[in-house]
């Protein structure tokens, strides 16, 4: 195998010089030579000439093979080289019509004219040939080399079976034998003309005029040298009667194909427009399925839909209407104006919408619609639906004017691209909603981050108290803020707050919390009186379903005593001995109401703290941790932890509950922030 | 997250709304909606029953505050019944009940409502 491919490329690749130095050998020849009548000198002649023939062919076949995917250019230019046959015969016809006369021929001049003259027509049959080899290698399915190598076997078997009239005369059976062969293969060979199939309509009718002309063209070549006397059989025959034979066949080969092509073409006519249209379909289908992939941008792959729906639905217009809230949205328009689509959809859709599972044609008398400045009336009208998950997300729209029903094909094809669509929009629709999922997540760290930004880095110190605080923020952003304030040299405030609502509206709201507290509180020395100011200022930036609760406390470090007032918020938890209460003085939370109301239930509590009492501000965070069950945390098990460790240090104490609070929750994501504040009084009074 | 049901009925004049499951962030869009249906058809005096309903955030209690006004403003008012304790604290803590009425039977709250419209 190897071997044998090894030769064919060395065949190949030294074409050229090897049918160079053939020919120069031949020209010699028939220079030293000029009458070989002796048959070792005619076989010599013929196998050189057959040498240059082969030669020639292995180079010239593998540059034809590039052009395989154009057949009209093959064909074209083998028609174009029989056509230089055809004058050449014709012109040297009448040029040399005068010195046919024996002993012309020694002339000099006139054997390099015919030399030349022979390689020209070795060149251009052997392109010719060449040309309906690929020709009969296109589009074939299965490899039908064995059937055109034969033919050349029986073409080579005819060229050297001339030699036989040498011996003798009468002895041209097997001549006429290989001829009648090679001509039955011909047109054999001739019948694989698949390729027309494939070529566009304009393509077939432009080939059904050439393959006639070819045809005929072939014919006259043949013919013109059918007769003994024509000057330029005369050169040939007498240079190599193998050549002639190659010739005739050639030419009778030219003139069945392009027959057989004249006829496939004619009967391949009737289907062209069909054959397009599939094959325009399949192609936009392939399109458009790269488009799916690759396009961001729904519309621009809306402007691809209507188009090539026009195109295979052979429709005048087409549009592409999407549904988004019930409101019917233009997508995209193909020569036809927003405005008339728009018109026209509305019609459709109010008088077809329940009925709209699969494609339907409507039939109108006349909606007029002016396209171009033209006023022009559509007749059929063809409406498929876009459905994902059988909800229908839009329609996809296409008009004639003529009253030709769309076929079943033409609807098929409608809903194809319905179906693309449909897709497309909801892989936008996907894309969309992972870039609104980033761009909350992004929104979460900016809450996150002022979250953390606004919480205090320190908890206050003093000998006359401890204070430790816990924060776990939710995932969500709860909302929870919690802060100290330096009130004056005695005084310190204890803020514990609960923004409602979650991420970057919770944690501005908390932003503008702080700031208030911030001011007020060093303003304003007592709590009730603050937080009803804190109401009135949040009045203004509190949309009406948010609200804030609040706990905040002022501690007198000199006297122990603790005033305080809720709005909203959860109790505080007093741990005084061994007791532990619940302390939860009237008041409603901020934002709820803004009149009279709110100063009115809002009530101050004050206690005067003991030696290791604990007091305890925390957010519903705590109380109201969720486990896997969805059952709460709850007060008990958080007042436990308070009074089974209230002996410990406020930071065990956290941490105790933070322990207890994880185990309690561990099967269920925290979905709101965690704060709690412990103050613990150590002084002795 | 969790599930949560809303559904919409009309017991003579009043418009009574049964909210089941988690009302929080998520699920409080579903409550608004229905909300803003009564608006749309002008219906103002509106029985939240809570009998089913197992949970509440402060989003929850958003929506009420959300619409309490516009009912108030055209005569009618936005009414909590059958409230479960632990719910209940949770609207108790916030100082609802001292802004909104709240009732352990729904027939007592539609009952309310028929007085004033009788008066």
């Amino acid at each position: 195998m190897s071997y044998k491919n090894n030769i064919r490329n060395t065949t190949r690749a030294k074409g050229l010089e090897n049918a160079i130095i053939v020919s120069i050998l031949l020209f010699l020849f028939n220079l030293v030579f000029p009458e070989h009548d002796s048959l070792l000198l005619s076989l010599i002649n013929e196998v050189l000439v057959f040498l240059v023939l082969f030669f020639v062919f292995s180079y010239v076949q593998p540059f034809l093979s590039t052009k395989i995917d154009s057949p009209l250019t093959l064909v074209l230019n083998a028609g174009i080289l029989a056509a230089l046959i055809f004058a050449i015969i014709s012109i040297s016809n009448s040029l040399f019509g005068s010195f046919t006369e024996e002993g012309a021929r020694l002339n000099i001049f006139n054997s390099l004219f015919s030399i030349i003259l022979i390689f020209v027509f070795i060149a251009t049959l052997i392109y010719i040939f060449a040309s309906f080899r690929e020709l009969f290698f296109l589009r074939q399915k299965k490899d039908p080399r064995i059937y055109f190598n034969t033919m050349q076997v029986f073409f080579a078997f005819t060229f050297f079976s001339n030699l036989l009239f040498k011996i003798d005369k009468n002895f041209d059976y097997p001549y006429e034998a290989f001829y009648v062969v090679s001509i039955v293969l011909i047109s054999l060979n001739s019948l694989r003309v698949s390729w027309i199939a494939f070529l566009v309509k304009k393509q077939k009718l432009y080939l059904l005029i050439i393959s006639t002309i070819l045809s005929l063209l072939f014919a006259f070549n043949f013919g013109l040298l059918l007769s003994e006397t024509n000057t330029i059989r005369q050169i040939i025959v007498s240079f190599s009667p193998g050549l002639y034979t190659i010739f005739s066949l050639t030419m009778i080969y030219g003139v069945i194909y392009f027959g057989v092509i004249f006829f496939t073409t004619l009967f391949h006519l009737p289907t062209a427009e069909a054959f397009d249209r599939k094959a325009e379909e399949a192609s936009s289908l392939m399109d458009l399925t790269k488009l799916i992939t690759q396009v961001f941008d729904f519309k621009e792959l809306a402007d691809s839909i209507t188009s090539t729906t026009n195109k295979v639905c052979n429709s005048h217009s087409s549009w592409l209407v999407t549904k988004k809230e019930n409101e019917y949205q233009l997508n995209s328009v193909n020569n036809i104006s927003y405005v008339e689509a728009d018109n026209l959809t509305k019609i459709l859709l109010d008088t077809e919408e329940v009925e709209l599972q699969r494609v339907q044609t409507i039939y109108f008398d006349s909606v007029s619609v002016e396209l171009k400045n033209e006023m022009k009336e559509f007749k059929s009208i063809a409406i498929a639906p876009l459905k994902v998950h059988g909800n229908i997300n839009g329609f996809l729209i296409t008009a004639r004017y003529k009253d030709v029903n769309f076929d079943e094909d033409e609807k098929k094809s409608l809903q194809a691209f319905a179906d693309y669509a449909a897709v497309a929009l909801e892989n936008a629709k996907l894309i969309a909603e992972s870039i609104e999922k980033e761009r909350l997540e992004k929104e979460l760290d900016v809450a996150r981050d002022i979250q953390k930004k606004i919480l205090p880095d320190h908890v206050p110190y003093a000998k006359e108290f401890q204070v430790a605080a816990l924060f776990v923020p939710a995932f969500e952003v709860g909302g929870d803020y919690y802060d100290f304030f330096q009130l004056d040299d005695n005084k310190i405030g204890f803020i514990v707050a609960d923004v409602s609502g979650k991420g970057i509206s919770a944690s501005f709201i908390m932003a503008e919390v702080k700031g208030i507290f911030e001011s007020l509180s060093k303003l304003i020395s007592n709590p009730r009186e603050l937080l009803i100011k804190v109401n009135d200022i949040l009045k203004n930036s509190l949309d009406k379903k948010s609200f804030v609760t609040v706990i905040y406390g002022i501690l007198n470090k000199e006297t122990g005593i603790l005033n305080f007032a809720r709005a909203g918020h959860t109790p505080v938890l007093l741990c005084s001995g061994n007791e532990l209460e619940r302390i939860q003085p009237p008041g409603i939370g901020i934002g709820l109401d803004y009149s009279i109301g709110f100063a009115n239930t809002l009530k101050e509590m004050q206690i005067v703290l003991k030696n290791d009492d604990i007091v305890a501000f925390y957010s519903d965070g705590i109380p109201e941790a969720k486990n896997a069950q969805n059952e709460d945390f709850g007060y008990e098990r958080f007042e436990n932890i308070i009074l089974q460790n209230k002996d410990k240090s406020l930071d065990e104490i956290t941490s105790v509950l933070m322990h207890d609070l994880t185990l309690f929750s561990k099967d269920h994501s925290q979905h709101d922030d965690i704060t709690l504040v412990l103050i613990k009084w150590t002084k002795k009074n | 997250m969790a599930d949560f049901n809303v559904n919409l009925r009309g017991v003579g004049s009043v418009s009574v709304i049964d909210v089941n499951g988690y009302l929080d962030a998520h699920t409080a869009p579903e409550l608004e909606n229905v909300f803003n249906k009564l608006l749309d058809g002008k219906n103002y005096r509106v029985v939240v029953n809570f009998n089913d309903l197992k949970y509440i955030s402060s989003a929850g209690l958003g929506v009420f505050m959300a619409y309490v006004e516009t009912m108030r403003e055209n005569k009618g008012d936005i009414k909590f019944s059958n409230m479960k304790e632990s719910v209940y604290n949770i609207f108790d803590l916030l100082g609802f009940p001292i802004l909104y009425e709240f009732y352990k039977d729904e027939n007592e709250a539609v009952q309310k409502f028929n007085e004033l419209g009788l008066s």
